[in-house]
């Protein structure tokens, strides 16, 4: 009881600590007055929850450079919260505060839970940047399922650089009139080597047809 | 038939209007006579010679022509216009350049011209998960 009781008081040192942080955190001043206590209220709840913050502060701060309403930066940022929330449900505890944002990036872009956890499996190291390039094809028009197949593909065996070279080179297939689905799959084939990829995407679109 | 060239032509005419980008890999010294200074790169944010540690440095480049100011704000500098003025080309040209010291992970950003017109980088990602109703773009720095 002596345990519990102790423990219950340091979860809540822990949380009106937390709290002060937030209030204290003078870059939020930008915010107009009446958003201000909303939004480090979203940004205590979250850390209280042992999500990151900086990600929260950074899109309230965007809201208020860009000039959005009062209502439109707290949406923005409870949103971001549950994106970061569902990110670490599906990669789990110990994942690092980049990898929650791009994971919550993916997630937002569409890419499902369960294509966030096989990544997490896939590799072992950081997997910050396929969650990013991810997000990034799908934001370039590329259907989801052919992007997370080809991310899932290359994930465990290719450097953050080469993936990035990849998601450019799909980029500009795209911009030369490629259609998005077979831009990713031309470009994982070449990134996969001559052994060839067989993106099992269920989104597949047609062979561009030739004028 | 006719109806598919259309599109052809369509997109061909969008990839033109599109504004000025040019593949890194183009010759430095073209790319001095442009800018008038060091080599800047139009295509994006690129990143500077490796260093050894984990933080990076990306140049950022955007043409933005009869502009009087430019600055470039992210989640790098809590979208704070004052932080990072981007630098005119030495001739007065259009090119804009700044560099920024990046740790690994995903960065929304955006170009400030003026005070009050947002450009994306068009050589860059959109951020899909932009919600203030201006474009955004997104860099993504590696750890390997």
């Amino acid at each position: 009881m002596h345990l519990l009781r102790t423990t219950s008081t340091s979860l809540l040192g822990a949380t009106l600590i937390a709290t002060a942080a937030a209030a204290q955190d003078q870059r939020l001043d930008r915010l107009d007055p009446s958003v201000r206590p909303l939004v480090a209220s979203v940004i205590d709840s979250a850390r209280a929850a042992g999500l990151p913050t900086e990600p929260l502060v950074q899109r309230a701060l965007e809201g208020a450079t860009k000039g959005a309403p009062g209502e439109v930066i707290v949406g923005a940022v409870q949103r971001l919260v549950a994106d970061l929330g569902e990110a670490r449900s599906a990669l789990g505890p110990g994942t690092t505060p980049p990898e929650l944002a791009a994971g919550a990036a993916a997630l937002r872009a569409g890419a499902g839970p369960a294509v966030l956890a096989k990544l997490r499996r896939a590799r072992s190291q950081t997997i910050t940047v396929p969650l990013a390039v991810l997000a990034d094809l799908v934001a370039s028009g590329v259907p989801v399922d052919s992007a997370a197949a080809a991310v899932l593909a290359l994930a465990s065996t290719t450097r953050d650089a080469d993936l990035v070279e990849f998601r450019r080179a799909v980029e500009r297939d795209i911009a030369l009139g490629a259609p998005p689905g077979m831009a990713v799959s031309t470009a994982a084939s070449a990134a996969y080597g001559a052994q060839g990829l067989q993106l099992d995407a269920g989104a597949r679109q047609s062979r561009p047809s030739r004028p | 038939m006719f109806e598919h060239s259309e599109n052809v032509i369509e997109r061909i005419v969008a990839h033109l209007r599109r504004p000025v980008q040019i593949d890194p890999a183009v010759d430095s010294r073209v790319m001095e006579e442009i800018a008038g200074g060091p080599t800047p790169r139009v295509s994006g944010p690129h990143e500077a010679p490796p260093a050894e540690t984990a933080t990076r440095a990306f140049q950022f480049v955007v043409v933005a022509p009869r502009a009087a100011r430019v600055a470039l704000v992210g989640d790098f500098n809590d979208w704070d216009a004052a932080r990072t003025p981007m630098r005119p080309s030495q001739r007065g040209g259009p090119v804009w350049t700044a560099v920024v010291p990046l740790s690994p992970g995903r960065y929304r950003y955006a170009f400030l011209v003026d005070g009050s017109r947002w450009l994306a980088d068009p050589a860059a990602p959109a951020a899909r998960d932009d919600e203030f109703g201006t474009p955004s773009s997104v860099v993504t720095v590696g750890g390997s």
